[in-house]
Parts: structure tokens; C-alpha cells; sequence
């Protein structure tokens, strides 16, 4: 190892602490929204179920379908801003 | 988002109670020719049970029209008494019509509030995604 490559790796030792994955700071918000999504996506599921097989009432499937539309439709454009600015930062000149 | 996930039950409970009140109709009309029978009236009142969303609507419980029996002279009738008369049912045909047509457009009201809802949810999400 030269003495370059032992300059570089001590540069990056505070780097990498800085840039350590840690514990969530946010109380857990982002877990409970995912999971609260992940219940409207399994709620809107069961209603189609339970129409198609004991032809359940079909109000509640079309409010299930709605709302299972409308959760998924804001977890995929939440995606796709979280994925754009993950790609802006990766254009970054370093 | 939880405005427009409760706006869409609500609007779904608005239809589910128009579409009891046209089962009402339904029956009343098919028995409007039985004797005795008298119409039944939907009445409305606001959603009282746990869980459901602030300001729902629920069909209440259903009424009897207590109205005069039409005393009908047949008798030939096998319900007919010693003077030949026996009662009808209070159905009005009219009237069941109308209730008919106003539970439909009552439907179609909150079919349009749905829509509504669905609209601009997803033009808020349009407005996220630029």
C-alpha cells in the first residue's frame, strides 16, 4: 500500500461513519404509512373476494377499489420522486 | 389523503341507502295488487355505528304507511266479508313512481360525487408527479 492509498483511506474513515446507515429518526412514520397502504391494498383484495365468490354488497367493493386506487396511485408517484432525486444525487460531480 | 377516503365512503353510503329505498319501491309496486298490505317508507337518518365515517347516511328502520285501506267491492273475492268487501293495499303506483325517480337521481348524485372525489384526488397526484 502506498502512501496515497493510505492517505485516501484515512480521508474516507470519518466519511464513512458519517454516511453509516442508523436506526430511524422519523418515530417511524414512513413504516406506519407503508403498512397503513399495505392494509388498503389487502382490504381492497378481500372486498373483491368476497364479491366475486358470496357476491357481497357492491358499494363496498367500489369503495374499496377507489381507495386501494387512490393509495396505490400515491405510493407510485412517491416512488418515482424518491427514485428521481436518489438519480440526481447520483449525478452529483464528485 | 384520509379527506377523500372518508369523502368516498360517505358518498358510498348515500348509494347504498338510495339503493334499500328502491328495494322498498320494488316491493311496494310488486304487491301493490295484495290485500292488507300496506307500503313500506324508507326513512333516512345519519350513520350512528362505530367505525363508520363522520356524516354517513344508513337507511333507518322501515315504516308502514298508516294510511286508510281502500275498501274494494268484490265478492267473487275469496278474502271477501259478508257484504262483499275486503281491503287493498295503499299503493300508489304514482307516487311509488316519483319515489323511484328520486331515488334514482339521489344515486346519481352521489355517483357524481364519487366520480368527483376520484378526480381530484388524482389530479393532486398529477401535481405531485411534475
Amino acid at each position: 500500500m502506498d502512501i496515497r492509498q493510505s492517505l485516501a483511506a484515512q480521508a474516507y474513515q470519518p466519511l464513512r461513519q458519517t454516511a453509516q446507515p442508523t436506526e430511524s429518526t422519523d418515530g417511524g412514520a414512513f413504516n406506519q404509512a407503508v403498512s397503513s397502504f399495505a392494509e388498503t391494498v389487502a382490504q381492497g383484495e378481500a372486498q373483491a373476494r368476497a364479491a366475486m365468490t358470496t357476491g357481497a354488497d357492491p358499494h363496498s367493493l367500489v369503495t374499496a377499489l377507489a381507495q386501494t386506487e387512490l393509495a396505490v396511485e400515491t405510493a407510485v408517484t412517491i416512488r418515482d420522486r424518491v427514485v428521481e432525486a436518489y438519480q440526481e444525487i447520483l449525478r452529483m460531480p464528485v | 389523503m384520509t379527506e377523500f377516503s372518508s369523502a368516498l365512503s360517505v358518498a358510498a353510503s348515500g348509494m347504498r341507502a338510495q339503493a334499500q329505498r328502491l328495494t322498498h319501491v320494488s316491493e311496494n309496486i310488486a304487491n301493490a295488487d295484495t290485500p292488507g298490505y300496506r307500503r313500506k317508507i324508507t326513512s333516512f337518518e345519519a350513520e350512528r355505528a362505530l367505525g363508520a365515517p363522520q356524516g354517513a347516511v344508513s337507511p333507518g328502520p322501515v315504516r308502514l304507511d298508516q294510511g286508510v285501506l281502500p275498501v274494494i267491492f268484490d265478492p267473487s273475492h275469496p278474502m271477501a266479508d259478508a257484504t262483499g268487501n275486503y281491503e287493498g293495499s295503499n299503493v300508489d303506483l304514482v307516487i311509488e313512481l316519483a319515489d323511484a325517480r328520486e331515488a334514482q337521481r339521489s344515486y346519481e348524485a352521489n355517483l357524481r360525487i364519487f366520480d368527483q372525489i376520484r378526480q381530484m384526488s388524482s389530479s393532486l397526484n398529477e401535481l405531485l408527479r411534475r
